[in-house]
């Protein structure tokens, strides 16, 4: 018997917020800061639109994520499943009780509470398919019966915001899922086959897709389609990035995002109206920004000490980096209008929540990095040092929330 | 401590290794967005930058006040009347049958209108400004400004309606305006907005551009709705000039009057020391203030096509022969060349012969003997015949065209006809063949293929009146200014000869054109009677029964033949005899004249705003040698 229980010291609250990855926070207030400025010259100089509240917003989302690092990540754990399992349940109810806007069913009202099933699936399946390679014996990790239950994982909510149709969240979960399986360390062979499934099928995903979706592509292939109809947002977006220039507009100079040429652009298109006014200087200081951000991430990924750690780590910065690309090439007319915000800098607080959870988490993880002994995401039970097999925690986890004890007595042996 | 749980290592390095892949996809990606922002911001720039001036910039063309129209003694003939429109930007954003349903509630726009204005939207330009109400009063203005949160897109416009004036004696001469066709855009931005007219016909189509006035500009930064964010610049636009004819209204009225009795008639009054047109009348006439408040299909028809045709204007667009008018161009001619002299005397025996063709005169028992004097006072056809046969069609022709016939006056008179005078070289263009002595005959006595204008025949009798170019206008000239005309070089005792022969046609016995004497006055009125053949003297048997066969009678004059002022040149459609039928009406207009003289007006410029120098359009109404 090589693998042992061992036991945990506690980090103090003290140490933990010692731990805590403040360069990290303080480069997402700086995106943030960037958002709000955007937002005051969008609104015509004006705080009360949006800009107060995205700074609250974030203040806010900031005081949570530094509450969900205090949180020891063996309890992240032990949620991994239920989550998973609560957002599922809550996106199979989107389609009987959701409301209905524009043309899709994404929302939920719960009580007072109005709900993006789609969004809690993304810190969800992060956290099921991170606790899911904790049980995984490294060596097992390519062989199929543990390929298609993380695939299963993936794909159930992929299915359900399809149908919703909410085609940006499901080409992330998708995205998102399929990054974190490579990462986990499947055989590069899956993807090449994966690739070349997806090339085949492609027709009959064509074939499946509604119409409006549909002709979102056709008019992302050719734009001048239709300039004043549906095209019209690519083209005033690709206009006013254009007519930023090198240096741009100047500050709140921004003439199609001030004058309305430009759709959607407190959101999505928000970009879009930066660059107008900061120009080609101004939109690669950002992205540079962003790739500071991501390569911190990524660096944080690599010194967490479990597969569950760092999948946790390593899948909040495939979120935010599909986020950014997927905005930015969809602003620039490099990918079809999808509907995603920019991470951070879009005002809105679904998106801001699931991305500043994912960063909680992340940092959950990074805080407890220097607690190797305990060894806390073992395959091991912590309580009795059994071993853990893979095939019974994603079926639990796919049933919903089950209690640990339920959880316990489906494990083999 | 990273030993411990050493089954992790090989997973670790394979973590390791997948990371870093990961980090360089992402790093790829970042390399896209940032290639293709180079691309878009850096490289296309300059496409995108005036796209974006597009979107955000626009322009309004502001219609200036049309200039005003009066007569010589300032007396307003044209002039605009204040009244506002609402009209819409076509734009996506906008939603036009809610925008018109709202606009109902203020203004009667009943469902049909409002389905033609969404079919007319349809095809507009989007972004262009289309007029969904005019001639609204303020009140309703007021209203629909109220509104205007709910209306984007939708401005209202003071605009002008052009109202005429003593339309009944002044119809032909001020003309009207109508709404701009599609081939008539010229590079004035102006041309393209609705409310913007144009002149159609007489002084408002000739002086077009100087009535117009210029366009100003609004350039303001409109939102994606087309809501107006904030004012630019503006160019004020400059009102268009007013004009003072040359034509004296109280005059005109009389003229009108006098030649409403005859079916068709026209008449010209031109001051030969300016050549100013005094008066110009036609017969039938319109009022053009019923053509700008609009007439129905059949009105216009009837307008446009009736057997009269009321919109002809006669003095300038109707083409007659000029008869026996024209043997003062063909008495000048053969003075000049030679072919003649005062003394030589002809036989006239009432006919002539050339070639195998018999020539008659008028006079079928033939005028014994005449020398010029007598053959311009009796109108003996057969002097002319022989004067023309020795003078040759050249010699005439070129005559014609020094006195004025033949050519159109750029007067800012649209719609003139220019007329033949035929010579071999238009023959040749015009048939293909040789010019024949008996045409020269024909042309000799104002028959055949000459013909003139009324306008053409006064400029005629002005120039023998004064001996220089007199060239017709219809602006009046400021007080002062008398042109300085170019003497024609023609022989002063040709002239002189001439002149007496019109003098004895109106005083000697024996004169064709006794009537336009004016009984009690000592003044005396030159004067040539021409009678022109609408039929060959084989078909006129019936003349005098049928209206349609009956003779052109003309009569050209000017006074006092002492110390030429006015000349006259009349025509009366199948009024028979010059002599019986057009001189008496010369004569009224002469007495009209005499007793109410129109030179003497002060020339009213207190009222007039920049009436200077008018460009005028050159114009020959399509009529060429028609």
């Amino acid at each position: 018997m090589v693998d042992q229980y061992m036991p945990v010291r506690r980090l103090s609250a003290t140490e933990k917020l010692w731990q805590f990855p403040w360069a990290l926070l303080m480069l997402v207030a700086v995106l943030a800061a960037f958002g709000a400025t955007a937002l005051y010259s969008v609104a015509g100089g004006r705080t009360e639109v949006w800009a107060e509240a995205h700074v609250l917003r974030f203040l806010a989302a900031a005081t949570a994520v530094l509450v969900m690092a205090q949180v020891p990540v063996t309890i992240w754990s032990r949620i991994a499943y239920p989550a998973y399992g609560l957002a599922l349940g809550l996106l199979v109810l989107v389609p009987l009780f959701g409301s209905e806007a524009l043309g899709a069913k994404r929302w939920l009202s719960l009580g007072g509470l109005t709900i993006q099933p789609s969004e809690l699936m993304k810190v969800g399946l992060v956290l099921a398919l991170a606790r899911y390679y904790q049980a995984v014996a490294p060596e097992d990790v390519s062989r199929l019966k543990c390929v298609i239950a993380p695939l299963v994982l993936i794909f159930v909510p992929v299915l359900f915001t399809l149908r919703q149709p909410d085609l940006g969240s499901a080409s992330l979960f998708a995205a998102l899922g399929v990054s974190l399986m490579f990462l986990a360390g499947v055989s590069s062979v899956y993807f090449a086959a994966g690739a070349a499934g997806l090339g085949l099928a492609s027709p009959y995903i064509w074939a499946a897709m509604h119409d409006y979706q549909r002709r979102r592509v056709e008019i992302f292939l050719d734009p001048d389609k239709d300039p004043l109809g549906a095209g019209y947002h690519i083209t005033q977006s690709k206009i006013a990035l254009g007519s930023g220039g090198i240096s741009g507009k100047g500050f709140m100079q921004g003439t199609q995002s001030q004058l309305d040429f430009l759709p959607e652009k407190q959101t999505d298109f928000i970009f879009t109206m930066y660059a107008e006014e900061w120009g080609f200087v101004g939109a690669i200081i950002l992205l540079t920004i962003y790739a500071a951000l991501l390569s911190m991430l990524l660096a944080m990924a690599l010194r967490a000490q479990n597969p569950f750690s760092r999948l946790l780590i390593a899948g909040s910065a495939v979120t935010i980096f599909l986020y950014i690309f997927i905005n930015v090439a969809m602003v620039t007319g490099m990918v079809p209008v999808v509907g995603v915000p920019l991470p951070f800098v879009s005002y809105g607080g679904t998106a801001l929540t699931t991305l500043m959870a994912g960063l909680g988490l992340a940092m959950a993880a990074d805080v407890d990095r220097n607690s190797p002994l305990w060894s806390p995401l073992s395959r091991f039970h912590p309580a009795t040092g059994e071993r853990l097999t893979a095939a019974g925690a994603p079926m639990a986890g796919i049933l919903g929330i089950v209690p640990k004890r339920v959880l316990d007595r489906v494990r083999l042996r | 401590m990273a030993g411990s749980d050493h089954r992790d290592l090989p997973s670790g390095e394979r973590f390791t290794r997948r990371v870093l892949l990961l980090g360089l996809v992402q790093a790829a990606g970042f390399a896209a967005l940032g290639t293709r922002l180079y691309q878009l911001q850096v490289m296309e720039g300059g496409r995108f930058a005036p796209l974006a001036e597009d979107n955000r910039i626009d322009f309004k063309v502001l219609a200036p006040v049309r200039g005003r129209i009066f007569d010589r003694a300032g007396i307003e003939l044209a002039h605009n009347n204040e009244n506002y429109n609402a009209s819409v930007r076509l734009v996506r954003e906008i939603d036009l049958p809610k925008t018109l349903k709202l606009i109902s509630e203020i203004v009667t726009l009943p469902a049909g209108e409002q389905a033609t204005l969404l079919a007319k939207a349809q095809k507009q330009a989007r972004g262009s400004m289309m007029i969904i109400a005019s001639d609204l009063s303020f009140d309703q203005i007021a209203a629909i400004n109220l509104l205007a949160p709910q209306l984007p897109g939708v401005e209202t416009n003071s605009a002008h309606r052009r109202a005429y004036e003593y339309g009944d004696a002044m119809g032909h001469i001020v003309g009207y305006v109508g709404r701009v066709e599609r081939h008539a855009l010229d590079d004035d931005p102006l041309m393209r907005l609705q409310s913007v007219k144009v002149g159609k016909s007489g002084v408002e189509r000739g002086l077009e551009l100087g009535l117009r006035g210029k366009g100003g500009t609004r350039k303001f930064e409109v939102d994606s709705r087309g809501r107006i964010v904030r004012h630019l610049e503006e160019i004020e636009p400059v009102q268009g000039s007013d004009v003072v004819l040359s034509v004296d209204l109280e005059l005109q009225k009389k003229v009108v009057a006098r030649l409403a009795r005859e079916r068709r008639a026209a008449l010209v009054v031109l001051d030969v020391t300016t050549g100013e047109i005094v008066a110009m009348t036609s017969t039938p006439g319109y009022n053009p203030a019923n053509l700008a408040a609009g007439l129905d299909e059949t009105e216009w028809k009837q307008l446009s096509n009736g057997e009269d045709q009321p919109l002809l204007n006669r003095a300038i667009g109707g083409l007659y022969p000029p008869g026996s008018t024209f043997k003062l161009v063909t008495a000048l001619a053969a003075l000049e060349a030679g072919a003649v002299t005062a003394k030589d005397k002809c036989d006239c025996s009432g006919s002539f012969e050339l070639a195998g063709q018999t020539y008659r005169c008028w006079k079928r028992q033939g005028h014994v003997t005449a020398d010029l004097h007598k053959a311009l006072r009796e109108s003996c056809d057969v002097y002319f015949y022989n004067a023309a046969n020795r003078t040759g069609i050249s010699k005439i022709a070129a005559m014609a065209r020094r006195l004025g016939l033949g050519q159109i006056y750029e007067c800012g008179l649209p719609q003139q006809k220019r007329g033949i005078i035929p010579d071999p070289d238009w023959k040749r263009a015009e048939f293909r063949a040789g010019w024949l002595d008996g045409e020269t005959i024909l042309a000799g006595i104002g028959q055949g293929y000459v013909s003139t204008t009324p306008l053409q025949l006064a400029v005629m009798a002005a120039r023998i009146a004064t001996g220089r170019a007199v060239v017709p206008v219809i602006v009046r000239l400021e007080l002062g200014i008398i042109p300085d005309f170019e003497d024609l070089g023609l022989d002063t005792q040709a002239l002189a000869l001439v002149r007496e022969g019109m003098i004895a046609v109106v005083n000697e016995a024996g004169g064709t054109g006794a009537e336009a004497q004016v009984p009690g006055s000592r003044i005396l009125v030159a004067g040539k009677t021409g009678t022109s053949q609408v039929r060959t003297n084989d078909q006129n048997d019936d003349a005098e029964d049928i209206w349609e066969h009956r003779d052109h009678a003309l009569f050209v004059s000017y006074f006092p033949a002492n110390a030429p002022r006015y000349a006259i040149a009349c025509v009366i459609e199948h009024g028979g005899g010059g002599g019986a039928a057009a001189a008496p009406v010369v004569r009224d207009v002469i007495e009209y004249i005499l007793a109410d003289d129109p030179v003497s007006r002060p020339y009213p410029k207190s009222k007039v705003n920049a009436a200077k120098a008018m460009p005028s359009v050159s114009d020959d109404g399509g009529g060429g040698n028609g």
